[in-house]
């Protein structure tokens, strides 16, 4: 099986859908189904389009990383689609649409392509978060995401003009032969930094976060912060350890706003009393930390990191969001005692925030140590501290949180979850809590992706 | 043979057949607990004194155990699982009070498991990862009981502690090249030394309630179900003193030495931090009107005596702080459950709310009594003992200041532990209690006349323990203290304490002769007060007991909230921090983002030319 | 020149989005932004005297200087895709007046 097909499938079923309405959303899920079937058979190699070789014509690259990355995002975006697909089924066209660029983010080597890419799943970002009915923060959203593109497109251009190329790989060959100062390719690097920055939700480039997650619903809440976090996020490391050559400079003014948005978002977290805030400003302090350990070089864990994250906040998102559409509001105080008569949901909660943590019994924990092992030896003291204090914060949070979503006497909010959503949280936290006893396999995962070193040029 | 990894899983998956159990029965759920805490210690127990504890692993994934000659962990290891038995036989007293009553009964047996875990291993990294499991397992225990608060107080002051140990343990691999915990304390030098030295120090008062960390542990004991906090009290403080031990007596000694007193600075810190434990503890626990949140207090200035012990390493104060790890565990988990046992049958800890309970609990009046005397540290009972030897060695090693502390915090005890004893006990029975309360019933009595008998034990023949912690001196290089079966020899002279309890026990005799002969006392009501005509609205406030130290606690009174409001003013600027950071970041305007984008272009483009 | 045309109107877009409240300004201005961008793409692959990149009777081997063909293919790929978010904006402005009658953003009554 090609690579092409996780591209073209979700774009030809989406033709198709416009043609024929009514059945969009079970495309959806078909198709999406079908793609994680069908990631079983994808080797690993190279793919030329149109027979140009590498340098010329547009690759997609199929390596250790892309394929743990598309495994993650396909998957996630399955368990999203089936939740949602009955509640919104006129966006089934624009959820295949999206699923193709996620995956085409995923697996292209160019930078132009991804370029490319990253619109097509902005756009359909859009017009996803549409449903909120906050046509204002969509609006706010879609001028974060464009200029940040824009930058992206305008640093990707200066990169062109000074060698030459376009391909990842062959850039990053190019950069080390051409003896270029760090000096010099900073200002192009940091442009594409910003540009993925406004999707990654780094701390001064994200104002659009709070309107989009912060009236999110049961598909834009999972989607935005589950699905395309973590697809913004393996791009960033794909950039990061494959092209980027991080000079001091670079490196300074990134750990300021690395360190700036772990711990502002611990501490926005901790001053919110909206639940769905309090779960948006927390993704931030997250994928501050993800970015942390991608300039750092530790691609395994960071992978490992994100994967969990975006498993983690779907689940949280898709209760949570759940709630707030029945309850009608998500301030902490209307939400309290929201567990005391669905159990079975309150403790798949509860798992993912303890994951979440890094508690020992729960697979966040074993990421989580491999992480500051990795920080340490590698010499590094503050930015271990700085996760550290961060993650007291965020402790006090979540189980300030906690306490107050499973302890109330009377007056409990009448929330009930479906049967498919339970499943699905369950399923999901109890895997936590497997890999968490028997992590392995992720340390094996982490050791494979360690050793993916800039992968087979051209 | 007991293999160590077979009692781990014995206890997680004691947790989860408790779980489902306790699901059908509730009651049947927490006796499982009973069972497996049982199991455990006499495992530990047995085995451990042998020497014949089984470190091999073979199911359990990257962890990994030590266990012979490892006396340190295995007297911890013994102590606490004891604590945790000997508290298990209230579960199922007091689960059908919770909530969520099988899950207590999982998560209690989870936190065993990991205190096994922290004992026995010998890699930091274990370590760590035990030492969380009970974290967060003990969290949930937490607010089962009065406050909802208290939880999210404890998992702060316990996520930093452990965070710092973390930190400690990282910084100790990159010298020592692994996670072995022998290695990694003897390796470390130099000015990495010091880091892992307060590391472990803030770890320790973390886990330990010492001052300034100490904020949870009153809030954590005080609101906590009555078992949770023995098990606090007793048990899971005592990985404080654990780690304490290794950052104050593992650890080479940090900083320069004072010459006058011939100790190092780092130790001298944290004796007076110790000491300062001490005071404070005993000042708070005086001004409490409930009968928990004072033991708590006591509890708090208890851990000081062992941190001002353990730092001066000498084989009176090293012994005498282990022996008063052991002796507090004893006293306060006794004391914790008596009071528990009064909270059960009448559903108050206010001690001006209650009276007379002598009449009805005779026996949890004993068992208190005991635990008290020997909290204070008065003669026939094992407190004493352990103050002896850290009195002793205090004062030998010149330091005035702290063993003016030391003695503060004792007579201090007199002033309150005498206080629930006299209010919750003694006196006249409450109108209200007096048909519907009885003695608690038996296998509650258990557990609290087992540690009553340790408590006495500890004090009339004190050898045969310190027999054995002469073994971890040993490990831990320490000169072995001066035992003959009957004395103990300190710096001062020998100590007889059969001999002395052989004297309080006549004493006791006649005093008890005299009672029995002499005329009995006329029984009045509680609220039996003369009010010169007056019409008394709220009877409460007459009884006794209330503002009872008023003199005293005017003294301070203005000044007990420092640390709390401080505590309470970092959280605050963190909230304040966020607001503000959303303030400027979050707002409906798409202009923001562009705003921050042009400036940190602006900043390096500027920096450019500067460069 | 062309260089400084494209880098003078990225500034225009970019005090128009910081400056603007009205949604449609707003819109105009990532335009031009967009519109900066395209011409300084173009711009990086120009070639002073160069003629259009086709292999013909005259100009084969090189010994004229070609246009970089690359850039204009992805102005053209850019170009469509901005036209794409501009579309897309409109339709949001057009909900955006639909539901709070004005399409400044000042004025916008509960628009937290």
């Amino acid at each position: 099986m090609s690579a092409v097909l996780l591209i073209a499938i979700p774009i030809l079923a989406a033709f198709i859908s416009i043609i024929v309405k009514k059945w969009s959303p079970y495309m959806l899920l078909f198709v999406s189904f079908g793609l994680v079937i069908l990631l079983g058979y994808l080797p690993f190699e190279i793919i030329t389009i149109g027979g140009f070789s590498a340098p010329y014509g547009i690759s997609l690259v199929v390596d250790n990383y892309s394929y743990t990355a598309l495994y993650v995002v396909n998957v996630l975006f399955f368990l999203v689609a089936i939740i949602n697909v009955c509640n919104y089924k006129k966006l089934g066209t624009i959820l295949l649409v999206s699923l193709a660029g996620l995956n085409g983010l995923m697996l292209t080597g160019d930078l132009f392509n991804l370029f490319v890419f990253l619109e097509i799943s902005g756009i359909s970002a859009y017009i996803i978060t549409t449903t909120n009915k906050k046509p204002l923060a969509t609006f706010n959203y879609l001028v974060a995401g464009t200029v940040g593109s824009i930058l992206y497109l305008l640093g990707l251009i200066i990169l062109y003009n000074m060698f030459g190329t376009l391909n990842m790989q062959d850039m990053a060959v190019r950069i080390a032969a051409s003896g270029a100062t760090d000096i010099e390719v900073a200002l192009p690097f940091l442009l594409m930094f910003i540009g993925i920055g406004v999707e990654a939700k780094l701390l001064p480039f994200n104002s659009w976060v709070k309107g989009i997650l912060g009236h999110s619903n049961k598909l834009t809440g999972p989607m935005i912060a589950g699905v395309y976090a973590a697809a913004s996020l393996f791009v960033f490391g794909r950039l990061l350890t494959e092209v980027f050559v991080i000079s001091d400079t670079f490196m300074l003014i990134i750990s300021v706003i690395l360190a700036f948005s772990i711990l502002a978002g611990e501490a926005m977290a901790y001053s919110s009393t909206k639940v769905r805030e309090i779960l948006l400003f927390s993704s931030i302090a997250q994928a501050g930390i993800a970015v942390l350990i991608f300039v750092s070089g530790f691609t395994g864990y960071a992978v490992l990191f994100i994967s969990l994250n975006g498993f983690s906040k779907v689940v949280l998102f898709l209760i949570i969001n759940h709630a707030t559409e029945v309850v009608g509001s998500d301030e902490v105080i209307d939400l309290k005692g929201l567990f005391v008569n669905n159990k079975l949901v309150g403790a798949s909660f509860t798992a993912t925030v303890l994951s979440l943590l890094g508690l020992p019994l729960f697979a966040g924990f074993f990421v989580k140590m491999g992480i500051l092992s990795q920080l340490f030896s590698s010499g590094d003291y503050v930015f271990p501290a700085i996760i550290l204090l961060s993650s007291v914060v965020e402790g006090v949070y979540f189980v300030k949180l906690l306490t107050k979503l499973w302890y109330k006497e009377d007056n409990l909010p009448q929330v009930k979850f479906e049967l498919p959503l339970v499943y699905l949280v369950v399923v999901i936290s109890l895997l936590l809590v497997v890999f968490g006893l028997y992590f392995e396999p992720l340390h094996e995962q982490a050791l494979v992706l360690v050793n993916h070193v800039k992968g087979v040029i051209l | 043979m007991a293999s160590l990894e077979f009692l781990v899983i014995i206890a997680l998956l004691g947790g989860v057949l408790a779980y489902l159990v306790g699901k059908l029965s509730k009651v049947v759920g927490a006796s499982l607990t009973v069972l497996v805490s049982g199991f455990i210690f006499v495992s530990v127990a047995y085995f451990g004194l042998n020497g014949s504890l089984d470190a091999s692993i073979t199911y359990l994934p990257f962890v990994s155990f030590e266990a012979t000659d490892l006396y340190l962990g295995t007297s911890f290891g013994i102590l606490v699982t004891f604590i945790f038995f000997m508290v298990s036989f209230f579960n199922p007293y007091f689960v059908d009070k919770f909530k969520y009553p099988s899950l207590y009964s999982m998560f209690y047996l989870f936190s065993l498991a990991g205190v096994l875990g922290v004992f026995f291993t010998d890699d930091f990294l274990v370590l760590f990862f035990f030492f969380e499991l009970v974290v967060w397992t003990s969290l949930f225990l937490i607010p089962l009981g009065k406050s909802k608060k208290a939880a999210s107080w404890y998992y702060g002051f316990s996520a930093f502690g452990s965070f710092s140990l973390l930190f400690a343990i990282f910084v100790m691999r990159n010298t020592a090249g692994s996670f072995n915990i022998n290695d990694g304390l003897s390796m470390v030098g130099g000015s990495d030394q010091i880091l892992v030295f307060i590391l472990l120090m803030v770890a320790a008062f973390a886990k330990l309630g010492a001052f300034p960390l100490h904020i949870w542990l009153p809030k954590v004991l005080g609101n906590s179900p009555d078992p949770v906090t023995s098990v606090f009290s007793g048990g899971l403080e005592k990985l404080g003193a654990f780690v304490a031990v290794m950052g104050l007596v593992k650890l080479a000694p940090v900083g320069p030495v004072i010459e006058a007193i011939d100790m190092a600075l780092g130790q001298y810190l944290i004796a007076i931090l110790g000491a300062l434990t001490i005071v404070f503890g005993t000042l708070m626990a005086i001004r409490q009107d409930d009968a928990k949140k004072l033991i708590a207090y006591s509890s708090m200035s208890n851990g000081g005596y062992i941190l001002v012990a353990l730092t001066l390493l000498n084989d009176t104060s090293v012994s005498g702080a282990l022996y008063h790890v052991l002796i507090h565990a004893l006293a306060s988990t006794a004391a914790f459950l008596a009071i528990g046992a009064v909270n059960r049958q009448t559903g108050t800890t206010k001690m001006s709310e209650l009276g007379g309970m002598i009449h009805k609990m005779p026996v949890t009046y004993i068992v208190y009594l005991i635990a008290i005397i020997s909290m204070a540290g008065i003669p026939p009972m094992g407190g004493f003992v352990s103050k002896w030897l850290i009195f002793q060695s205090v004062i030998n090693e010149g330091m005035i200041l702290i063993a003016i502390a030391t003695f503060f915090g004792s007579i201090g005890s007199f002033l309150y532990v005498f206080r629930p004893l006299a209010a919750l006990f003694l006196g006249q029975e409450l109108p209200e209690f007096r048909k519907v309360i009885k003695e608690a019933p038996f296998f509650m009595l258990l557990p609290m006349i087992i540690l009553s008998g340790l408590n006495i034990f500890t004090g009339v023949h004190p050898s045969v323990i310190l027999q054995y912690i002469n073994n971890v001196l040993a490990e831990l290089g320490v000169t072995e203290l001066g035992i003959t079966t009957w004395t103990l020899s300190g710096n001062n002279g020998d100590l007889y304490p059969a001999l002395i309890a052989v004297v309080f026990g006549v004493g006791v005799v006649i005093a008890f002769i005299i009672f029995i002969v002499l005329k009995k006392s006329r029984k009045v009501d509680l609220m039996d007060t003369y009010t010169a005509g007056n019409f008394v609205y709220t009877e409460e406030l007459l009884h006794y007991s209330v503002d009872f130290y008023a003199p005293i606690e005017r003294l301070y009174e203005k000044h007990i909230n420092i640390m709390k409001d401080f505590y309470k003013g970092i959280a605050k600027k963190v909230q304040e921090f966020g607001s503000f950071v959303k303030y400027f970041f979050f707002t409906n305007k798409p202009e923001i983002t562009v705003l921050w984008v042009v400036i940190v272009l602006g900043i390096l483009l500027l920096w450019g030319d500067l460069l | 020149m062309l260089l400084y045309a494209a880098i003078i109107l990225m500034m225009l877009g970019l005090y128009g989005i910081l400056t603007q409240r009205n949604i449609i300004k707003i819109i105009i201005s990532l335009n031009i932004l967009e519109i900066g961008l395209n011409i300084f793409i173009i711009s990086i692959g120009f070639v002073n005297g160069g003629v259009a990149p086709i292999f013909t009777g005259q100009n084969n081997l090189g010994s004229i200087g070609f246009v970089d063909p690359l850039p204009q293919a992805l102005v053209l790929t850019a170009i469509v895709i901005g036209v794409g978010t501009t579309a897309l904006g409109l339709a949001l402005a057009k909900k955006i007046y639909a539901k709070y009658g004005t399409f400044e953003i000042d004025d916008m009554k509960g628009a937290e």
